[in-house]
């Protein structure tokens, strides 16, 4: 590595590793009932001791705790989450159009958590069905495109039948849904940032940072998964059992962003994509900024769906309006070479 | 190190690859030549367990090499494919250091030896001036240099090329025969190479294996082996030998 790179390569993690934390702050202050920075810590403060600060008013207090700071949360660990998630996949499948969706994951995880919202109600919490369900569509996406699963083509077809079963299945619970659950289920299924709550991501949170950590230890061999599964074995990997460890994780972090978060589309798509654009394809570099990238990623679509209007746009629907675009550019770009 | 094949069978569709008996020389190099076909990719396959191989049929030092965890017989045995094709475009110092995975553990990043490994393997083929290059931006004969390198950082004593000549120019196919008996000489590499050019088999290697429709006709060294009747039988096609300064030129 030159100098001059190993320089470029450092910026670029020192911005990104600081851009969540900015972009944090600066998004707790925003929105409805502004708050400035030295409001923001006042009004943290006063929720340990509410008498020492007289002057900050409870309904601010309820603003930050109950409704901001988790759904900010949220937002860094899902963005997180969803663009780690297609880098690893990308990385395992040997193609960078591949991610959660295409696998069929995120309609398993949507329907998991939507039989899990309709009929057991939020009390059981909805990441278990989702993920129960993440495994059975991925699992039945590779079982059906079989031994041709690095052909892109037959995944893609695999993933588009599976989905759509998925998404029959899901119509089938909003078909008995009552009207008050068929909204609820409605508002989350277009992806929002808006439901979270201490609740669920006290679930979801550590089930995402789990599966986050093993995907970031795992990063080096995910350049080696990367080749050949021929190439791969010959290395020395075992290629069966790292390949259902890297699916396994990736399946658990969409599943927990999911069933809070509802479908976030294309993050996982975007994001490793302009990563790599910035830092090449090793993935000792892309899988971390990856996960600082999509954080902020999330945040600021989340910013920008919470300031156009004050009927909030759900924010599945702003990533999906900015990422097809994006993946049609990409697919006519890269057709020739890896469908 | 020894390398004993016993009993070796693989079966893929209609076709099928039985080798008896068969060992290879150690620091040596053994060219396995043969008609399309004939199964010289697949045995080269098997015997580096990319594909799927029965028990009791192939040996290292008397080891089962079905038996090793894949981790280990990457530290014996290295493959070198024909080609690589890949969606990602690594740095040829990254896509060497790929070949130390078998002495990472698994949740750790390579080690500053593993880089000085990866590091002497691009040296040892003279691209260490390419190593902060892209393998897209590189020429095929280049491209196999990086994957011998690659196999070459694996540090293990036995190394099986499929083909490594395909494709290139007179210049870069003799640069990389020279390389081979270069590593089985300096290195004491135990070499195992199938190759379509048989003046090239026979001038750069110690012994020489010959196949057809999955099975071994003859093996042995070149001078032994070498002769027109064989040529004619293995490729069903006339075949003349002619001598010139202690090589060997075949026409057809």
């Amino acid at each position: 590595m030159s100098g001059q790179d190993s320089k470029k390569t450092q910026l670029i993690f020192l911005f990104f590793l600081l851009l969540p934390f900015l972009l944090f702050v600066f998004s707790l202050s925003i929105g409805t009932y502004p708050i400035s920075p030295r409001g923001l810590i006042r009004t943290l403060l006063s929720a340990f001791s509410p008498s020492s600060f007289p002057d900050i008013p409870s309904a601010y207090r309820d603003i930050l705790i109950r409704i901001r700071l988790p759904r900010l949360l949220l937002g860094l660990a899902a963005g997180a989450a969803l663009s780690v998630s297609g880098a690893s996949l990308q990385a395992l499948f040997k193609n960078p159009l591949v991610n959660e969706y295409i696998l069929g994951i995120s309609s398993g995880s949507a329907f998991g958590a939507a039989i899990s919202i309709v009929f057991l109600g939020r009390a059981f919490p909805s990441q278990i069905a989702a993920f129960l369900f993440a495994v059975a569509a991925v699992a039945a996406v590779l079982f059906i495109a079989g031994s041709a699963e690095s052909h892109f083509i037959s995944l893609l077809l695999t993933g588009v039948i599976v989905s759509a079963f998925f998404s029959a299945l899901l119509s089938l619970v909003m078909f008995f849904a009552s009207p008050y659950a068929l909204q609820a289920l409605f508002f989350w299924l277009m992806g929002s940032l808006s439901l979270a709550s201490w609740k669920d991501l006290a679930i979801s949170f550590p089930l995402m940072l789990a599966g986050l950590v093993l995907l970031l230890l795992l990063r080096w061999r995910m350049n080696v998964l990367s080749m050949s599964d021929e190439e791969a074995r010959a290395l020395g990997i075992n290629v069966r059992r790292e390949k259902m460890l890297v699916i396994g994780a990736t399946t658990l972090i969409t599943s927990a962003a999911t069933a809070v978060a509802g479908i976030i589309g294309w993050v996982g798509l975007i994001v490793p994509h302009l990563v790599r654009l910035m830092v090449g394809a090793d993935n000792r570099k892309v899988i971390p900024l990856s996960a600082a990238a999509g954080a902020s990623f999330l945040l600021i679509a989340d910013d920008i769906t919470r300031g156009i209007s004050p009927l909030e746009i759900p924010i599945g629907i702003f990533t999906s309006i900015i990422g097809i675009p994006l993946f049609i550019f990409l697919l006519k770009k890269t057709r020739k070479v890896w469908l | 190190m020894s390398v004993r094949v016993n009993n070796l069978t693989f079966s893929y569709k209609n076709f099928s690859l039985h080798v008896d008996a068969l060992s290879f020389e150690v620091s040596k190099v053994t060219a396995i030549v043969g008609p399309n076909g004939a199964g010289k990719t697949t045995l080269l396959k098997c015997i580096g367990a990319v594909l799927p191989i029965e028990k009791k049929s192939l040996f290292i030092n008397g080891k089962d090499i079905a038996l090793m965890r894949s981790q280990e017989r990457a530290k014996h045995i290295s493959y070198v494919p024909q080609e690589h094709e890949s969606a990602f475009n690594y740095l040829v110092r990254d896509f060497v250091l790929m070949g130390r995975v078998a002495y990472v553990s698994p949740f750790a990043l390579p080690s500053r030896e593993d880089i000085r490994a990866a590091d002497k393997a691009i040296e040892f083929v003279g691209l260490t001036s390419y190593s902060g290059r892209y393998y897209s931006e590189l020429s095929s004969g280049e491209r196999r240099l990086v994957l011998i390198a690659r196999a070459l950082a694996q540090q293990s004593d036995i190394l099986l090329l499929d083909e490594p000549t395909t494709f290139l120019d007179p210049k870069h196919e003799t640069e990389i025969l020279e390389l081979i008996r270069k590593l089985a000489l300096e290195k004491q590499k135990t070499i195992l190479v199938t190759l379509h050019s048989l003046e090239m088999a026979f001038r750069y290697s110690d012994y020489m294996v010959f196949m057809k429709k999955g099975g071994v006709v003859a093996s042995g060294k070149p001078g032994d082996v070498f002769h027109e009747p064989l040529l004619k039988s293995v490729y069903d096609m006339e075949m003349k030998i002619i001598e010139w300064n202690d090589r060997k030129i075949v026409l057809r």
